[in-house]
């Protein structure tokens, strides 16, 4: 565990305890303590890692590996958003307000903790107390969807949460150990892989299923779909992503793709991760509702970070990385979108709605923004994730699946053009004459991510420099 | 010795308890109680690792999964009348194992024991939990945290929903 | 700046300039155009006085050079250039039928200026821009000199033949530059290249079609007959007449004696090809009903002379294809001048709805007869010595065959020129024309100077053999012998001959044409076997491109059409379909059910394990 980012962990959970007790009487306190906790650790981690002089110094005197510290704060940014949003969209009445920040913030000491950690059984107990913690969020507003969706999300990933304990315990018969550093080790050294790997590849399937990989997703999309509006940008945005995807990345680079130690799981991580951006592209091209649709491209987004993390060698770890992070920026903007629309016209069925963009500029800005980044238009953000995970797919020889790749975001490009075109533009329905643009508290964060796509993809040179620092970390 | 047929026989009681329990909150405690005092006779046969495993995956982690799950089952999914015919073979059932676990526990445990003196130097309790992992404690108390959230959270809605 | 860039970027400039005007000013379009035209000639002709010049620019990277050069040969061509733009400037001051003044002024100072252009470049691809700049302006020429259709058509129909030629001629320049390792014409020349082998062959006849299709030889004549119809006499006196004629034979000039030493195969195609065009292009203009059409037949015909006159590979035949493209061009331009401003005075240019304008337009009359004379061959004027040298130079190959057909080319012009001064000048006056006038001095000025050019280049035709030809020829390593004089040999017997044949075979047209000297040409336009002939040439059976467009171009269109459908549907139509097909299947198949979605999970999971476990 790196113990120079447990406060990370420690503060949120401190803030969680402290909510009920204080937000008592005064309900709006909890929206208070949570902003200001998360804002707190946010400044904390800019102090850290922005300086100039850390900047000047390429990033060298970053805690840990980089990875974990960018991924907290990839946590931060997403929970500080959800909850700012959160803040002013909840309903007055919500008998367990405090609690819903309370889980958040719990949420985000276990999603700490997850990517602080360096030994796989306290990996596991922070993903399932992530996973208990978003079950209770998705539930929030109490609808029948929502039930479902919560359901589903148990279920479905229970099986996970069985295959890494079995994972586990082979890996602790044959390993004798585990923590990550045993398992680089054996992987770096020339002993027969046998049933370490057997044990990984149990891990490796349940964090799969965790991140919602097809053929694994099917939870996701009732998940997503059904979830209390914010949560949803939660969840997508950041908890799958950290639970799964994150598990993945790391579990790749354990495991040496790179040098060919484990062959075959690469080969079939590398072909869910095109089954996963196919499929969900495809699937998210005849919704109807826009949270499905945006659950769909969730799938086909984690798909290329899967893609990039079963080809393993540094560029596509960076690929893998950078685009995780920007897959936190722009599905946070489209699926808190997603929940302004549904606060202001009252349904987020794209058949119903239309023309919005003359009652809500704003909204309609920041989803082009998004979308065209999520399509990996130059010159935002999107745009040089994807560009390094082709390339580094080119480079491995892999040229069928770059192609591929570049294929299916054209595909993306065309079911965002066709939801923005549903949604925003054309005539004004019925649901949108009577939707006016939501307030400037819930445009905050989506704005600020908006502008949080294009810098990044301006300044995609320092940003290049820092999540080469962390491949380099990480892959050594 | 003593202590090996106490956390035996609590273990039975509790196991007992979970199933006869007429609400599935009860059951889910108890399983909870179950694992502790099983992991207890693991710490007490030297294997801290089984023990600090077992408590962290079926004390901590399944329970507040039950917990979760049981609080989203509706109140009048909970009115439904149960067929409890089983729970009344269950004393029978129990006198029969107690009067077979006189008889062939106490070798058994001896034979434990034995073992014990082989593994000697596994550690306490305390440096099993504390000085290996620590992490996990941490992972437990959030696990706790969140459970606590997650009823705090479902359960406010059910009793207004009645 | 040097001296060498006013005559290609004057005109430029003046030309944009002169968009910047007010339609509706007066005479200030036609002001500025006739004072740039005038400086460039001024130039024009320092740069010819001044000694070999060059200038040169790096410009697209390493071994080609923007390179102009003013050598013999480019400095006369360019002298003539600068003449008639200045000449058909002052012509159409006020001549109406030109078309929009602004436009007109635009397209001729931008054709001056490239056409000056292509004239000094030495580098070839230097002069293959300036010449591509020409085909711009020559479609917008056409298509902006009147507001028909008919002239959109012509402009397009001029656009596509030269535009598949200069194609022809970039292939052909692009081979030469490889086999010759560089695009410098005179660096080329220091090492003539040989039509020894296949690709030299191949660009040495991409760079003919190239050059003969700007000469507007037979086949690619096409287009002009079509455009004096439709459009002015004024772009027919400086384009096809002028500019074209000359760029046309000067490549031509370069090309087979400058840059390539030709064989006798190549010399045998050069006669034949000039031979053909003499002799179709005259048949075609002797049975014309049309005073600019038939001039524009004769300029085709013409063209004929001067590739023969190359063709011959002797100095003294290209000494007169040389001297016959200078000469062309002033009597050529002054024909189509007088055509401009008979067109202008009675409003017509139908041979039968004319007559008897001696007494009105006299000065059009005498520069007419002048120029009919000299194109004509009749001695003393231009055209005689120039066709002089060309026959004397066909004779010394020992083609007798050429030199005929040349003879009889010679005859049927005469001829048709008997028949169109008669049909348009003299005879009786039409009733509707009884009140015509000469027309405006801005005019006639111009007329009368080319008129005049005609005269003196005959009757001192040493002045323009020993200032213009001699040194060009000098200039591309020619030996040669004395051309000029007057040599009363058994070549001037044969064209008295010709001259008398002709008059009786005018005599004839009219006695059976019923004294009507517009049907003076019928006894043999309505011979047994030219009868159908002609019927089928006036349904354009062999014109080429009219062939292409009918039959070829709308099975091609159609074929591409349905190709581009097709790409169309496999690009855009099919994957939609595809796409969408599969996203409807996965659509339905997401459809919520728990125990589908529990079932696949632990499918896939099983199978993934037995995988990962070592089944493959």
């Amino acid at each position: 565990m790196d113990k120079g980012l447990l406060a990370y962990l420690l503060i949120p959970l401190l803030s969680a305890v402290i909510i009920p007790f204080a937000a008592r009487n005064r309900p709006k306190l909890a929206d208070i303590l949570a902003n200001v906790t998360l804002l707190a650790g946010l400044a904390n981690l800019a102090w850290l890692a922005l300086r100039p002089s850390i900047i000047r110094g390429e990033f060298a005197d970053i805690p840990g590996d980089g990875f974990s510290l960018l991924l907290v704060a990839a946590v931060y940014l997403v929970a500080l958003c959800v909850t700012f949003f959160s803040a002013w969209f909840i309903e007055e009445g919500l008998p367990n307000r405090s609690a819903y920040y309370s889980l958040i913030l719990v949420s985000v000491s276990a999603m700490c903790g997850v990517v602080t950690t360096t030994d796989f059984f306290t990996l596991y107990v922070f993903i399932e107390v992530l996973a208990v913690t978003s079950f209770a969020l998705i539930t929030t507003d109490e609808s029948g969807a929502g039930l479902e969706g919560a359901l589903k999300y148990f279920f479905l990933t229970f099986p996970a949460s069985a295959l890494i304990i079995i994972g586990i315990a082979v890996m602790l018969m044959s390993l004798g150990s585990l923590s990550f550093e045993s398992l680089r080790f054996f992987m770096a050294s020339d002993l027969p892989a046998g049933p370490v790997t057997f044990g990984a590849a149990l891990m490796l399937l349940g964090f799969i299923i965790k991140a919602g990989v097809v053929p694994f997703h099917t939870w996701a999309p009732d998940a997503y779909q059904g979830a209390y509006a914010p949560v949803s940008a939660h969840l997508a945005g950041i908890v799958t992503k950290v639970s799964g995807v994150y598990a993945i990345i790391k579990m790749a680079t354990l495991l040496r793709f790179f040098d060919g130690r484990a062959q075959a799981l690469s080969e079939m991580l590398m072909f869910l991760g095109l089954l996963s951006i196919a499929v969900g592209a495809l699937a998210a091209l005849k919704q109807t509702n826009l949270k499905r649709m945006l659950a769909f491209s969730s799938i086909s987004q984690v798909g290329y970070i899967v893609l990039a993390a079963g080809l393993g060698t540094p560029l596509a770890i960076m690929g893998a990385i950078f685009h995780l992070i920007n897959h936190a920026t722009f599905k946070t903007v489209l699926f808190l979108n997603s929940a302004s629309v549904e606060k202001s016209a009252g349904t987020t069925d794209m058949d119903k709605l239309g023309g919005l963009e003359h009652t809500m500029p704003w909204t309609s800005w920041t989803s082009i923004v998004a979308l065209l980044s999520t399509a990996g238009v130059p010159p935002l953000s999107g745009f040089w994730s994807k560009l390094i995970i082709i390339l580094a797919l080119w480079e491995a020889g892999l040229k069928g699946y770059a192609v591929l790749a570049l294929l299916f975001s054209i595909v993306t490009l065309a079911y965002f053009m066709m939801m923005q075109k549903k949604v925003f533009f054309g005539k004004k329905t019925p649901a949108a004459e009577s939707s006016p643009e939501v307030c400037a508290p819930l445009l905050a964060p989506v704005v600020l991510m908006s502008g949080l796509i294009v810098a990044l993809g301006l300044l995609f040179p320092y940003f290049y420099v820092y999540v080469k620092m962390v491949a380099e970390r990480i892959l050594l | 010795m003593t202590t090996h047929n106490l956390l035996f026989v609590l273990a039975a009681v509790f196991a007992l308890w979970a199933v006869m329990a007429k609400k599935l909150l009860t059951s889910a405690i108890m399983l909870a109680l179950v694992s502790v005092a099983v992991s207890l006779i693991f710490f007490d046969f030297s294997a801290p690792w089984a023990g600090v495993f077992e408590l962290s995956v079926c004390a901590g982690l399944i329970t507040v999964l039950f917990i979760g799950a049981v609080s989203l089952i509706r109140a009048d999914e909970d009115k439904r009348p149960e067929n409890r015919a089983f729970a009344y073979a269950l004393p029978l059932a129990a006198a029969v194992f107690a009067i077979a676990a006189w008889f062939y526990l106490p070798p058994f445990f001896e034979e434990l024991a034995a073992g014990r003196q082989m593994a000697a130097g596994g550690g306490t309790i305390g440096t099993a939990l504390w000085g290996l992992r620590r992490p996990d404690l941490l992972g437990q108390v959030l696990m706790l945290a969140a459970g606590v959230f997650v009823i705090k959270s479902v359960f406010p809605r059910r009793t207004e929903n009645k | 700046m040097n001296l060498i860039f006013i005559p290609i970027v004057l005109p430029i400039i003046a030309a944009l300039a002169l968009l910047l005007m007010c339609e509706k000013t007066k005479y200030l379009k036609e002001l500025l155009a006739i004072g740039t035209s005038a400086v460039a000639l001024l130039a024009a002709a320092n740069i010819f006085l001044l000694p070999v010049q060059a200038v040169s620019y790096a410009w697209l990277g390493t071994g080609i050079t923007f390179t102009l050069r003013a050598d013999n040969l480019s400095a006369f061509l360019l002298l003539a250039v600068s003449l008639f733009s200045l000449a058909i400037s002052v012509y159409s001051f006020s001549n109406p039928n030109k078309g929009p003044a602004k436009w007109f002024f635009f397209n001729l100072l931008m054709t001056q200026g490239f056409a000056a252009g292509a004239a000094l470049a030495d580098n070839l691809l230097a002069m293959l821009f300036f010449w591509e700049g020409l085909l711009v302006f020559l479609y917008t020429f056409i298509a902006l000199s009147q507001t028909t259709y008919a002239a959109k058509r012509t402009a397009m129909k001029a656009f596509l033949i030269n535009g598949v030629t200069d194609l022809c001629l970039l292939a052909g320049i692009t081979i030469t530059a490889y086999i010759a390792g560089t695009m410098s014409m005179s660096e080329i020349a220091q090492n003539k290249l040989t039509l020894d082998y296949g690709w030299s062959m191949f660009a040495y006849v991409l760079l003919l079609i190239g050059a003969v299709s700007k000469a507007g030889a037979f086949p690619f004549h096409t287009w002009i007959p079509d455009a004096a119809t439709d459009s002015s006499a004024a772009f027919m006196a400086y384009v096809p007449a002028a500019i074209d004629k000359l760029l046309g034979i000067y490549f031509l000039a370069r090309a087979s004696i400058y840059l390539f030493t030709l064989n006798g195969t190549m010399q045998l195609v050069l006669m034949t090809l000039g031979a053909v065009t003499i002799l179709v292009a005259v048949m075609m203009a002797f049975v014309q009903k049309d005073y600019k059409r038939l001039l524009s037949y004769h300029a085709v015909s013409q063209t004929g002379y001067m590739i023969l006159g190359i063709g011959t590979l002797n100095p003294i035949g290209i000494a007169g294809g040389l001297f016959h493209m200078i000469n062309h061009a002033t009597y050529k331009s002054c024909l189509f001048m007088t055509a401009g401003s008979v067109e202008r005075q009675t409003g017509s240019s139908d041979l039968s709805k004319l007559g008897g304008l001696w007494s009105a337009m006299p000065v059009t009359v005498l520069c007419f007869v002048i120029a009919a004379a000299a194109i004509s061959g009749i001695a003393p004027l231009n055209g005689f010595f120039s066709k002089e040298l060309v026959y004397k130079g066909t004779l010394d190959t020992g083609y007798t065959i050429f030199f005929l057909a040349a003879e009889l080319g010679s005859f049927l012009t005469l001829a048709s020129f008997l028949k169109l001064g008669h049909a348009v000048f003299f005879g009786e006056r039409p009733e509707n024309l009884k009140e015509t006038k000469e027309a405006p001095f801005s005019m006639l000025l111009p007329m009368l100077t080319l008129a005049g050019i005609c005269v003196a280049f005959g009757f001192g035709a040493r002045l323009p053999t020993n200032w213009f030809i001699s040194p060009a020829l000098a200039g591309m390593n020619i030996p040669h012998p004395l051309l000029s004089g007057f040599h009363p040999d058994k070549l001037y017997f044969v064209s008295v001959i010709v001259i008398l044949a002709a008059v009786a075979n005018h005599m004839i047209g009219l006695a059976i044409g019923g004294g009507k000297p517009s049907k003076s040409s019928d006894h043999i336009h309505y011979a047994p076997v030219l009868k159908e002939t002609y019927a089928m040439a006036e349904r354009r059976v062999f014109d080429l491109y009219e062939v292409l467009m009918d039959r070829a171009v709308p099975a091609v269109s159609l074929a591409l059409f349905k190709a581009d459908r097709f790409f169309d549907w496999a690009i855009d139509a099919a994957p939609s379909r595809l796409s969408g097909f599969f996203g409807g299947t996965s659509r339905r198949f997401h459809n919520g059910s728990y125990p589908l979605y529990m079932a696949l999970t632990l499918a896939c999971a099983a199978v993934y394990i037995l995988l990962a476990g070592g089944l493959k």
